[in-house]
This record gives C-alpha cells, structure tokens and sequence, in this order.
C-alpha cells in the first residue's frame, strides 16, 4: 500500500512536499501524540521498513517542540514525515524504541540537545558532550556566542617565554 | 631546570656543545604521532606519501604516543577532543614538540562562536608552530617542518619546558574546560 492509501484509510490529513530535484513523492502529516505509535506501526506492516531519522525543531515563539519521526518506504520510493508537538516548558513523550531500535540513538541525542524527556527508555544520558552543566545547547534560547565568549574567553593566556635550554 | 647528570660525559666535549650535538640529531628523527583531530587530517597523506614525501626529512608516522616527539593538533579541537590531547601529550617522552594546524587551534576559525570547540589552543598545551590556513596545503606543512627543525636546532622549541614550567597554570586552564578525568 502506498502513503496515501494508509493516509486515507486512518483519516489523516497530508500535504505533498516539493522538493527541487528530487521526484520522489514525499508527505508531511501533523497527528495527534496518543496516536502515533499506532500510526508508525501501521506504515511499518505497510512497507514503510526503514526508519530514516527522528528529528527535533525548536519552535520558540509558537511555545512548542515538534518531533518528526522520518520513515522511508524501499517498495515505493515514498518519504513519510510524522510530525508531533510537545509544550516547550516541559516536552516529555514516550520513548518508541521497540518499534526500531535506531530509534534510541535519536532519542538520547534529542534529549541531550534539546532537553526532550523519553519515557521507557533507559540510556538517557550523558552522551557527545562531556561536561556538560548548561541548558541543552540547541534550544533556541540558549545563547552560543555569549557562552563561547564567556567560557573560553575567559580563560588566561600562560605566560610567554620560558627558559632556555 | 635539568638536574645534574649524575654520569657526566668525558670532558672532551663540553656540556653545552653536547646539547647542540643532541639537538642537532633530534632535528632529523622526528616521529609524528598519529593522532588525527578535525579536518586536517586529510592533507596528511600526501605529506606522507611519495608526492611530498616527508620522510626525507626524517619525519616518519608513529603509532604510539610513548615513541613519538611530535603532535599534531589538525583541525578544531572540541572538549571532548582537547582532553585526549592532553593525555596523549603527556604520555610523549621529553623533548616534544607541537604543531597546531590550520586557523581552528589558532582562534576558533569557522568555530569562533561554537558551544563545544576551544577557540586558541597554547591556552591549555604549549604550541611550538602555528600554520595558518583553511586548508593549508602540503607546501605549507613541509615548510612548518622545516622551519621547527631549524628552531629545534636553535633551541627556540621549548615548548615542553614552558610545560614543565607553567604546568600548574596550564592544567588550571585545562581544568576549567573539562571537569573529570575518569572517562
């Protein structure tokens, strides 16, 4: 089956997307977070075998973090992008990880970079950065510039010169 | 700084002209650790090989850090990068040698802004020479090569001294940047 026919048959709305140079058909659906996890299985049994990437866009203004869980479909060529929304404040949504275990790694980098908590899974941690005592550095409100001056500006210079053999 | 050398040499050769002797013979032998940091990393191989062929001047790869007397930092140094670094410097044996490559190591470059990246690298090791450039070319690794063989000679390379040195300074800055050592 291919996206819009599981589109139809869940009563899902979708747009098209267009991209430059690129053919393929590919669809963007705003669904409900409760649903989803059937959805995701729906187009798994659908041909929809390979998780391509979870993502995570900071929406600052509108208050919101939206999730887009990325699947891709080998028997029709077809990209299908699911995207959820999460109040910024507190973003906390399950964890997926049984449905394909990619799904972890994507899930400990947003957690560490944007602070999104996943329930159910178990490795949320300490993962690419080390040291790390800040707010997730990319959220929108976090400030890249002052904290680079701020933390390696403000280390002193060693002094020059030294001895001599 | 050096202590007293409890078997001295016969005094057919004075100390101070042995040290140019030593000098002079360690200016030919440098091993380069192989260590590859950020982008760099890629201009090594045609240093390396039979284009520019480095070993001419004595400059051969070396694998482990315990055997080798020069470092090369290739590229931007994150955090998490900048603590091997240290370690791989300080397991180097005496008299060692640093070359920061590229504008990253110098002030940040394109990372000049970026959260995770140190932005001058002689703020946390000693730095024997800088060569600018994003990219530079083999060209200009042949002759930073050259130019620390002829400052080894000379004696300016002192690098590891300034560590010996300031070694309480530099591991304040280093402790400022990174908080644990166990991971």
């Amino acid at each position: 089956m291919n996206a819009v026919g599981i589109f139809k048959e869940l009563g899902i709305e979708y747009e098209e997307m267009k991209v430059k140079g690129n053919k393929d058909p590919r669809y963007r659906a705003k669904v409900d977070p409760e649903k989803l996890e059937d959805i995701i299985l729906k187009f798994k049994n659908n041909g929809f075998r390979h998780f391509v990437a979870l993502s995570c866009v900071d929406w600052i203004k509108e208050g919101n973090m939206e999730l887009i869980y990325h699947l891709f479909s080998y028997d029709n060529l077809e990209d299908v992008f699911l995207s959820i929304y999460l109040p910024r404040d507190q973003p906390k949504y399950k964890s997926l990880r049984h449905l394909f275990p990619q799904i972890e790694t994507y899930e400990r980098e947003i957690h560490e970079m944007f602070g999104v908590e996943f329930e159910g899974n178990d490795r949320l941690g300490e993962f690419i950065l080390e040291d790390w005592e800040d707010m997730p550095p990319m959220r929108k409100d976090f400030d890249t510039e002052k904290y680079a001056k701020e933390k390696y500006g403000s280390v002193p210079l060693v002094e020059e010169g030294g001895e001599k053999e | 700084m050096t202590p007293e050398n409890p078997n001295p040499l016969p005094s057919i050769i004075p100390e101070k002209d042995w040290k140019k002797i030593q000098r002079m013979l360690s200016k030919r032998s440098l091993w380069m650790v192989h260590f590859c940091t950020g982008c760099g990393a890629m201009e090594m191989p045609p240093t390396m090989t039979s284009r520019y062929d480095m070993e001419r001047f004595g400059i051969i790869p070396m694998a482990t850090p315990r055997q080798a007397d020069l470092l090369l930092v290739t590229g931007y140094v994150a955090v998490k990068t900048l603590k091997r670094i240290v370690r791989v410097y300080e397991q180097m044996q005496d008299p060692k040698y640093v070359i920061a490559f590229g504008s990253c190591p110098i002030n940040g470059g394109i990372y000049w802004d970026s959260y995770n990246t140190i932005k001058r690298l002689d703020k946390y090791i000693p730095v024997d020479m800088y060569i600018a450039g994003c990219m530079p070319r083999p060209e200009a690794i042949m002759d930073a090569f050259l130019k620390l063989m002829k400052d080894i000679d000379e004696g300016r390379a002192d690098g590891w001294l300034r560590y010996k040195k300031y070694y309480e300074k530099y591991k304040a800055n280093q402790r400022r940047v990174f908080k644990r050592w166990d991971e």
